[in-house]
């Protein structure tokens, strides 16, 4: 499968052109002269930061709005039409508005990640809130457990999938955006080094980084993810 | 004998009265069972008289002092529900050490009693099991363990076998009445099987159809043979579900 798909990869590559399709084998090599180079871990380095910071927010913010939606029920309703506001609104308008906001600098990809982010992570959350077995927290009742015991033992336990399932999804959204909204305004990053090789037509280049992304993307799901998700379900 | 729980004249409306006036006295030692056609409350009163819910009219006293839903901390009430409400992130021993936690014990005293009634349930060499991998009769078996575990002044048992196939449900009577009898603990225990009922309680608790008072105590003590218990127990429902049958057809 993968020899066929590398085959008429080739081929189109040959009958178009490196310019418009770059040839497998030249965006291996030029993955090796950025790995070499050591241009590599800037622009991933300057990326993950955004992320770390844009995505962790919305982390945060999700797990308050979780919170919320626990503990008062008109929070929930509150919280839930938010979330469908900012579930239906595109990158794009986020990007626009970040630019206006905070002009070519890092904070425009930190926010649009923020926004873009937020609602993916926060309905995965308060969907695992609302979903935390009612007849278990009677059962705390009536064996006195303490709220706080209710809840580290009950609520966390039961929401936590829920979050690593809304994390995971949000983390490659975060990429995803956050890429995009480095066309704009900085000067490092896996989007802005994409958008300035396609100025200066190194269409291998684009290529290079976008085998960067997906790979980044697949370590994090292999190293992060994958065993949180069977740490979690190991009693299942 | 000392008398352990005082139902007085406790009644229950959610809209519609379920619960007219309910009162009896349970004597410390004794194996309860509440019976009555479906719908007439029984599960209510068992959370009224475990302080989950407040009742309409009248009062419980457990030990002379009154429950009350609001006074959780004054209580000490083992419940074992319809299903086994264990957690399943917790092996079986986390699951009963957890509700030792508010007794105030050491985590090695915990673990130590967790293990002393799993046993007791027959449930040694399983500690260590998640709920998900052990048949329902053994979760069941575990709540009954957690129930017990915190030694409580009453155990109250919401058909708790409801949910088991018939083999099951005989050997968990026979368990559960070897149980009481090598505890000695107060057990109240909801049924709407009179088989499982004259199996088991020391004292049968008939309800009446809804609104429900008490329809009749019988002593089963042994005096009474068995199969004419379960007659009289199975007239007694039928001429309820008559009467509630006629009563919604004058509504």
């Amino acid at each position: 499968m993968l020899a066929l798909v590398l085959a008429a990869w080739t081929l189109l590559s040959r009958r178009y052109g490196a310019y418009v399709l770059p040839a497998p084998w030249s965006v291996v090599t030029g993955f090796g002269e950025i790995v070499r180079s050591g241009e590599i871990w800037g622009h991933s380095a300057a990326s993950l930061s955004r992320i770390a910071i844009g995505f962790g927010s919305a982390v945060v913010a999700s797990l308050l709005m979780g919170l919320g939606a626990f503990v008062s029920r008109t929070a929930r309703g509150v919280v839930d039409d938010l979330l469908a506001i900012l579930n239906s609104t595109s990158v794009f308008v986020w990007i626009v508005i970040s630019l206006i906001w905070f002009g070519l600098s890092n904070w425009a990809p930190i926010f649009t990640t923020f926004m873009i982010t937020l609602p993916v992570v926060a309905s995965n959350l308060v969907e695992g809130v609302a979903s935390v077995d009612r007849r278990l927290l009677e059962m705390g009742e009536v064996y006195r457990l303490s709220p706080r015991e209710q809840f580290t033992a009950i609520v966390i336990p039961s929401t936590l999938p829920y979050l690593v399932a809304g994390m995971k999804v949000g983390f490659g959204l975060a990429l995803k955006v956050s890429v995009v909204a480095e066309i704009f305004g900085v000067t490092s990053g896996i989007g802005y080094v994409m958008n300035y090789s396609r100025e200066i037509l190194a269409t291998r280049m684009v290529f290079v980084w976008a085998l960067v992304m997906i790979l980044i993307m697949f370590a994090t799901d292999k190293v992060l993810f994958d065993p949180l998700n069977r740490r979690l379900s190991r009693w299942r | 004998m000392a008398v352990k729980l005082e139902v007085q004249a406790v009644g229950k409306d959610f809209l519609i009265p379920v619960i007219d006036s309910v009162s009896f006295q349970v004597e410390a030692g004794e194996f309860v069972c509440l019976l009555g056609p479906n719908g007439c409350g029984k599960t209510t009163l068992l959370r009224i008289l475990g302080g989950l819910e407040p009742p309409s009219r009248g009062q419980v006293r457990l030990d002379g002092r009154p429950v009350q839903a609001e006074r959780r901390h004054e209580r000490h009430v083992g419940v074992v529900f319809q299903e086994d409400r264990l957690l399943p992130w917790l092996s079986l021993r986390d699951n009963v050490a957890l509700v030792l936690k508010p007794l105030g014990l050491e985590r090695g005293a915990r673990e130590t009693r967790a293990a002393g009634y799993l046993a007791l349930a027959g449930l040694q060499g399983f500690e260590g099991y998640y709920p998900g991998r052990v048949s329902g009769g053994m979760r069941q078996r575990a709540a009954i363990a957690r129930a017990l575990a915190i030694e409580p002044d009453v155990l109250l048992m919401d058909e708790p076998f409801g949910a088991l196939d018939a083999q099951n449900r005989r050997i968990m009577q026979q368990e559960v009445r070897r149980i009481w009898a090598e505890t000695g603990r107060t057990i109240l225990f909801v049924t709407h099987s009179i088989e499982e009922a004259a199996a088991i309680g020391t004292t049968l608790i008939m309800l009446s159809a809804r609104p429900s008072r008490v329809r009749a105590v019988i002593r089963n003590d042994g005096s009474q043979e068995r199969g004419k218990l379960i007659d009289d127990l199975t007239t007694m429902v039928m001429e309820e579900v008559e009467r509630q049958q006629g009563a919604e057809g004058r509504r």
